[in-house]
């Protein structure tokens, strides 16, 4: 077998370079859907990231009867706290708003004289645990007689996730799609290179190769394309995705892209080991297709 | 050693290429197998190591009905048959030695045992000389030579040659043939297409004629007419 080895990968090698433009062809053909497919996987990730960052600072206001005592806050808030997806509850009292308020406005103007008493309402602020359960919470909360008004910006988040699943799923369908069509294109590029060594074939059929005997060199140029097309991706993606995360953190700071995250790491195997599988399979593909038809 | 029974071949479009074929060839015998071009000389040949499969009938190779093998089978029946091809079917891109090597290394022989039996094949049909030579360098008759090392260098007891002469001048066939027959007498089953029939005449071995895919003669000590 070790002797098998050696042969198959001598033979791969120059099969290789004797249909050099052939594999450099394979070789794009691959970096480009990989490059494309990388780019979806990347928004896709992005987009959850500025959902799950802009949810997060999602909260539910609830405003309650100025007459309320301390006391029976703090009962609502534990009440608030145990309603099902309610992360945490904050309690601001009329007076803290009303000195934060003042706080903010400043020396400009001296509200107190203007109005005279402190017209804002007990607050509490709601934290859910997913954007899903705003409207739910929301209702809930609602529902308690002193609770006088609930604010909460629901229509933005669940626009913004349903605009993340439809290119979570369109993102799904059109990898799939692009990897079907790379590996069409992939089997027909190898399958030329097989061609070429028809009269190898027959040879090595004649002699008495078995059939796995005669696949095993064209797999492993499979192989060898599948790599550099999944390092070339790679390198060119993870160049650009810098480049491109480094100007907008500069240009949209409240905007981040992700960096240094582990699934930016995910990615970039998935590149890799995508381009070997693709020419792992292209070339079985096709290799298979011409022993059955031919010999 | 080699029997066909009842053995017809129909194309898909119709045409028959052999009727009826009934035919028995022993061990370490030298036959030839004669008739002008599309008799089915070629087709009975291609029988014998599947190349092709009969539409009826029984190609029995070594006790082994060959038309019944699996596909996965067929390389080993391959590995006991040597085939001598007419336009050589030498790969271009390698040496005399590489090409003798290669059909060793497709069996999966160990490096030791390829190098010292090509050697050996070579040596047998004159090319030692040759060994480092690329095809388009050799004459016909080098070529031809290669062709039958390749072909024997698994030691066969079988070996096919299909129209051996068919590019080669007279001297050289006969070369080719005297080759065959030192084969032949290394205990190897020999059959010879041909319509070359002055080696044919002049080898004086066993005669098998087909005309339109029928064995219209079988003659021990034969020549190429009646």
């Amino acid at each position: 077998m070790f002797s098998n080895l050696e042969f198959f990968l001598i033979e791969a090698l120059r099969s290789f370079r004797r249909g050099a433009l052939m594999s450099v062809v394979s070789v794009v053909t691959i970096t480009v859907a990989l490059v494309i497919f990388g780019i979806f996987l990347l928004s896709v990730i992005n987009l959850g990231n500025i959902v799950g960052m802009v949810s997060s600072k999602m909260d539910i206001a609830a405003y309650v009867d100025k007459d309320l005592s301390l006391e029976t806050a703090g009962a609502l808030q534990l009440e608030f706290s145990k309603i099902p997806g309610v992360e945490k509850v904050d309690f601001i009292s009329r007076a803290e708003a009303w000195r934060d308020f003042k706080k903010e406005l400043g020396s400009q103007l001296d509200l107190a004289a203007v109005i005279g008493e402190n017209p804002l309402p007990h607050t509490f602020n709601v934290k859910v645990r997913t954007p899903d359960l705003l409207a739910q919470v929301a209702k809930k909360i609602s529902e308690d007689k002193s609770v006088t008004e609930v604010r909460y910006s629901g229509k933005l988040i669940s626009q913004i996730k349903s605009l993340v699943d439809a290119v979570r799923i369109g993102g799904a369908a059109l990898v799939i799609l692009i990897s079907f069509a790379t590996l069409l294109i992939v089997v027909n590029t190898i399958r030329l290179t097989v061609l070429a060594r028809e009269t190898d074939i027959y040879i090595m059929k004649l002699v008495g190769a078995t059939n796995a005997f005669v696949k095993w060199p064209f797999i492993i140029e499979g192989v060898l394309i599948g790599v550099l097309g999944g390092l070339s991706s790679f390198l060119i993606l993870k160049i650009a995705y810098d480049a491109v995360s480094f100007r907008l953190a500069l240009a949209l700071p409240f905007l981040p892209m992700v960096r240094d995250h582990f699934l930016l790491a995910v990615v970039y195997i998935v590149m890799i080991v995508g381009g070997t599988a693709l020419g792992m399979l292209g070339a079985y593909i096709s290799v298979s297709r011409v022993l059955k038809a031919e010999f | 050693m080699i029997e066909l029974i009842n053995v017809s071949k129909t194309y898909a479009n119709g045409m028959d290429v052999l009727l009826n074929i009934n035919l028995h060839i022993g061990k370490e015998e030298f036959v030839f197998i004669v008739g002008p071009s599309g008799a089915g000389k070629t087709t009975l040949m291609r029988l014998l190591y599947r190349e092709e499969a009969p539409s009826s009938g029984k190609v029995i190779v070594d006790r082994v009905n060959v038309a019944e093998l699996d596909t996965e089978q067929i390389p080993y029946l391959r590995r006991n048959i040597g085939v001598v091809f007419q336009d050589y079917k030498l790969l271009p891109k390698r040496t005399v030695f590489e090409n003798v090597a290669f059909a060793l290394r497709v069996t999966g022989a160990p490096r030791s045992t390829i190098r010292r039996k090509a050697m050996q094949s070579l040596e047998l049909v004159g090319m030692l000389r040759r060994a480092n030579a690329f095809p388009d360098e050799l004459s016909g008759g080098e070529k031809q030579r290669s062709c039958i090392a390749r072909a024997i260098v698994n030691n066969p007891p079988i070996l096919l040659a299909d129209e051996p002469t068919g590019n080669l001048d007279p001297t050289t066939s006969w070369d080719i043939l005297q080759l065959l027959e030192k084969i032949n007498k290394r205990n190897t089953t020999v059959l010879v297409a041909t319509h070359n029939k002055n080696v044919v005449d002049d080898m004086k071995k066993r005669v098998v004629a087909l005309e339109s895919g029928r064995i219209i003669r079988d003659q021990q000590l034969g020549s190429y007419n009646v």
